[in-house]
């Protein structure tokens, strides 16, 4: 596979690595060669069906719609569900691995995902069985794109102060109120939107179209430009009694729940995004020449080799391991907060010293700093950095004795 | 069984290639070379130990045709060996032709030999990473590889007939025609500039073009150009499944250097590579190497070149 | 439709290593799906989209090589036929006759695909000798395949020309990798491949070898290099300088 830098041919590398094998003998042991088939193969359709056209995503010269059906289509939402529900009842590593795939790949495709994947697995743990009947399929097959509608204009992520309300109203909830930063908004068959009732915040599905359902502009962003952000504007949206998730009151709850999980993909996510800065610098810095020699032969450059590597396969560990807790079925909240905080930093970390050994043409390279760009939403999104070290103190001092 | 090595190919020029390698393998021995021509013989051919003219067939143009004609003559004559020019039609005939005798085939072969119980030879595996030595007891049959034999250039000596019979084939040819119109002749271009993915974008193939032609040579490139970007028709293909050249100097700009493409060069006289990864693996198949943007050094080059007029 | 397609495990050539004496150390090495076979197995997969029917892949190989059997499953085939026997050990005439017997056991069959050759050792042999011991109209290096009823019109692509076929149904090709681009197999189809039946077969058993003196490997070694690996440094200008008096004193630029 070619990497382009600026148009120059670079590297030829497999978005499954040696590495990702070795690692997935490892963590998944007795079965550690069918899922590194599985994962091979849609490393090798990554490489040649998505990775070519994240530039265009990036430029906005292409939707994002076409490649992300393709990843749909191979099945990457379905893996960590249960084969009852249309999945394919794999381990959440083997989620998390695939989604770092997609983040070499493409981040906007990722960032996409992921979010949908985070709906589907609130519908699965806290939906009840004729919501998992009606919706998990369609989502996890990709038919129906789903957008988690949580964050408020004023509230962030803070679900306990949402200002959207919803009031049942002749076996109806009528929901007022308004969602900010909202990927697939627009795009999504379906919203998990939360709102508060008398009971307090709730969680509910809503399903598009709805003469209620209205977006804002798109909005502007740094980076992750394949992806269509935008506010989501409820304006008396009824929504059957029916499609209430779990109980009243428990909202704040589940949105959390949620948010642990998809914030390991978010750390597999940003790993593959400092995997793909880092391999375009490694090669840039093999063949770039100055002062009669590779820049690869500097001392400095060296020691920034070492460190992306080192701190890459340090993220990629975490994730990992938090998947793994996450599977024991133990409380893994501060795991994966330990994964996305140091993940998210250290992916941006890397692509910045990504675009440093690219010099001039780092900052100039659509190709090259977009994937600082990308990364740089997420040590924001799904729960900042500063937040989340609020989280795993609480819970790691709640722990000690 | 006597020592009789029969040579064919449906090409002439690579007939007289087959014959050479026929003449390297009875070398020393009692035995002779006979050039087998279907149905027409052709003016071009040459056959120093005379030509063996099979009738019955109405033509060459198909390999299953040729490989009956040839079984049946092969029946009657005995030959100890059939060799046939690797071309796409001769590994047919010649798979074929093995099949209904019931006897060993080897693909491809260069430096053949024989001592009169087999037939030995070599052949590029694995992408050309390896050479592997091949042998097939006698009676055999061979594709011998286009290009590895000087063309026989002494006179023809003379021609026996041998009614075959008629061979019908089951299918219809319902056209032939030769590909795109101005075709690049790379297998006799001596200079070969061959473009791979550094190339940026279709209309930059034009500096390349420029440069072929001003050091009088014809323009490849590497699969992806032709097949997965379609910038260049497949007859400018070179590697394990396009074209394999030989040229007095190969000139690969932006090609990685990947086996399937090396394996259909590695046999040119002179390697030049230019290529911005300096650990690129068509360095290791390069004479000489400069790690570079080709949109500098193509440039250069053609600077340097009128300097030198 | 009934669709035979014929796959190799071979030798992962990008992997190979070579011992310090040169040899290629082929115990123990990476396989993988012959490249050109995936074109085969779409081919397939795409006239049995046309016509319906069923695709069975017929592979000769050993127990270890079931993974390239399972990955034509993946890919979408029915079902897979593997006939035991070392494909090392075995030449090309052998492995013909061990997939026209189980072709002729699994039959019948109205296509047979092949790709153009192994991307290990590409003799390009197997196709057009099965098609022979098949007895059916064989055409080689299709870059186009369409059946009519009872006639297929191909394309072959020949070095310098093309040639258009009309060929009765059944019959034998080989398809040149530009026919088609295969297609990835989604991780439903991969985990479910490993459920589709394949049939195992001896090849001594299904194909005897009588008195047949197959063509054999003497020894092998690592293409010998003579290239001199002359890096030429300096500024484009002088690089390209260097490079044109290197060639000149070659005599390898014509004038």
């Amino acid at each position: 596979m070619t990497h382009k830098i600026g148009g120059r041919q670079s590297l030829v590398l497999a978005i499954y690595s040696a590495e990702h094998r070795r690692l997935m003998e490892i963590f998944q042991p007795t079965r550690h060669l069918d899922y590194s088939e599985l994962l091979a193969s849609l490393g090798a359709f990554m490489e040649k069906e998505i990775l070519p056209i994240s530039p265009k995503l990036d430029a906005g010269e292409i939707s994002i719609k076409g490649p992300r059906k393709a990843v749909f289509d191979q099945g990457i939402s379905s893996i960590p569900f249960p084969t009852e529900y249309g999945g394919l009842g794999l381990p959440f590593s083997v989620f998390a691995t695939a989604v770092e795939l997609l983040g070499t790949a493409d981040a906007s495709i990722a960032l996409s995902v992921e979010i949908h994947n985070g709906v589907a697995e609130g519908i699965f743990r806290f939906g009840n069985e004729g919501q998992k009947r009606k919706h998990l399929e369609g989502i996890i097959s990709g038919k129906a794109l789903a957008s988690f509608a949580l964050t408020e204009p004023a509230s962030g992520s803070d679900a306990g102060t949402m200002a959207t309300t919803a009031e049942l109203k002749a076996g109806e909830y009528v929901i007022n109120g308004s969602k900010m930063f909202i990927t697939n908004a627009g795009e999504a068959d379906l919203y998990l939107v939360f709102a508060r009732t008398r009971k307090g915040p709730s969680c509910f599905i809503l399903e598009a179209p709805n003469p209620g359902l209205k977006f804002g502009g798109e909005l502007k962003k740094l980076g992750m430009k394949g992806s269509k952000t935008s506010e989501v504007i409820l304006s008396d949206c009824h929504v059957p009694e029916d499609n209430l998730v779990g109980e009243e009151g428990r909202g704040a709850d589940y949105a959390k729940e949620i948010l642990h999980g998809a914030r390991i993909s978010v750390a597999a996510m940003n790993v593959g995004i400092a995997q793909i800065a880092y391999d375009k610098a490694l090669a840039y810095a093999k063949s770039r020449r100055a002062f009669g020699k590779s820049i690869s032969d500097f001392q400095l450059i060296r020691e920034k080799v070492a460190d992306m590597k080192t701190e890459i396969n340090a993220g990629r560990l975490l994730y990992l391991y938090a998947s793994a807790v996450k599977e024991s079925g133990g409380d893994f909240s501060s795991e994966a907060s330990q994964a996305k905080v140091f993940a998210t930093e250290m992916s941006l970390r890397v692509c910045d010293e990504a675009i440093q050994v690219h010099g001039g043409y780092g900052y100039t390279t659509d190709d090259l700093h977009r994937h600082w760009r990308d990364a740089r939403l997420l040590t924001i999104g799904e729960g900042t950095s500063e937040v989340l070290r609020l989280l795993i103190a609480r819970r790691e001092l709640a722990r000690s004795p | 069984m006597n020592h009789v090595v029969w040579a064919y190919s449906e090409n002439e020029g690579v007939s007289n290639e087959v014959a050479s390698a026929a003449t390297d393998i009875v070398k020393g021995s009692p035995g002779e070379v006979v050039v087998v021509e279907i149905a027409q013989p052709r003016a071009g051919i040459r056959a120093p130990g005379g030509r063996l003219l099979l009738k019955g067939p109405s033509s060459a143009d198909s390999p299953g045709v040729v490989a009956e004609a040839l079984y049946r003559a092969a029946k009657e004559l005995q030959p100890a060996a059939v060799l046939v020019g690797a071309t796409r039609n001769g590994r047919e005939t010649a798979s074929r032709l093995a099949a209904k005798l019931r006897v060993g085939c080897m693909s491809e072969i260069y430096n053949l030999s024989s001592d009169g119980q087999s037939l030995l030879g070599e052949r590029n595996v694995f992408a050309g990473k390896v050479v592997a030595k091949v042998t097939c007891a006698l009676p055999a049959v061979a594709t011998v590889k286009v290009g590895s034999y000087p063309r026989m250039e002494s006179a023809p000596g003379g021609t026996r007939e041998l009614d075959v019979g008629g061979v019908d084939s089951p299918i219809r040819v319902a056209s032939r025609e030769k590909k795109a119109v101005g075709a690049v002749d790379l297998k006799s271009a001596k200079v070969i500039v061959s473009a791979g993915r550094g190339v940026k974008k279709k209309e930059d193939l034009a500096m390349l073009e420029d440069l072929a032609r001003e050091m009088h040579g014809a323009l490849g490139c590497s699969r992806p150009l032709s097949s997965d970007l379609g910038w260049l028709p497949e007859e400018h293909h070179i590697g394990l499944t396009g074209v394999s050249v030989k040229p007095d100097l190969y000139l690969a700009v932006g090609i990685s250097g990947q086996l399937q493409h090396t394996a259909g060069m590695k046999d040119s006289k002179v390697v030049a590579s230019i290529n911005t990864d300096k650990d690129a693996p068509m360095f290791q198949a390069s004479d000489y190497g400069i790690v570079g943007d080709l949109y500098q050094v193509v440039p250069a080059l053609r600077r340097a070149l009128s300097a030198h007029g | 439709m009934r669709i035979a397609v014929c796959v190799k495990h071979s030798v992962d050539e990008t992997e190979l290593k070579l011992d310090p004496s040169g040899r290629p150390q082929l115990a123990g090495a990476a396989g993988k799906m012959s490249t050109f076979d995936k074109n085969a197995v779409e081919e397939g997969l795409r006239l049995k989209a046309a016509h319906t029917g069923e695709v069975v892949i017929f592979m000769v190989g050993t127990p270890a090589s079931k993974k390239t059997l399972k990955e034509a499953l993946a890919m979408g085939a029915d079902r897979g036929a593997l006939v035991l026997a070392d494909p090392l050990a075995v030449d090309s005439l052998r492995t013909a006759d061990m997939l026209a017997a189980a072709i002729r056991k699994g039959g019948p069959f109205d296509v047979v695909l092949c790709s153009e050759g192994s991307s290990d050792t590409y003799s390009g042999q197997v196709p057009p000798m099965l098609g022979e011991l098949l007895g059916v109209p064989y055409a080689g290096y299709a870059r186009k395949v369409v059946v009519n009823g009872q006639t297929a019109r191909i394309e072959r692509s020949l070095e310098d020309s093309v040639e258009i076929l009309d060929v009765p149904v059944p019959f034998a090709a080989s398809v040149v990798s530009e026919i088609n681009e295969p297609r990835y197999p989604t991780l439903i189809q991969i985990m479910q491949a490993g459920k589709k039946p394949v049939e195992e077969m001896d090849g001594e058993e299904l194909a005897p070898p009588g008195a047949y003196r197959q063509a054999s490997v003497v020894s092998m070694s690592a293409q010998p290099s003579t290239r001199k690996h002359v890096m030429i440094e300096g500024s484009p200008d002088e690089a390209a300088a260097k490079l044109v008096d290197a060639l000149m004193k070659e005599g390898v630029l014509s004038k």
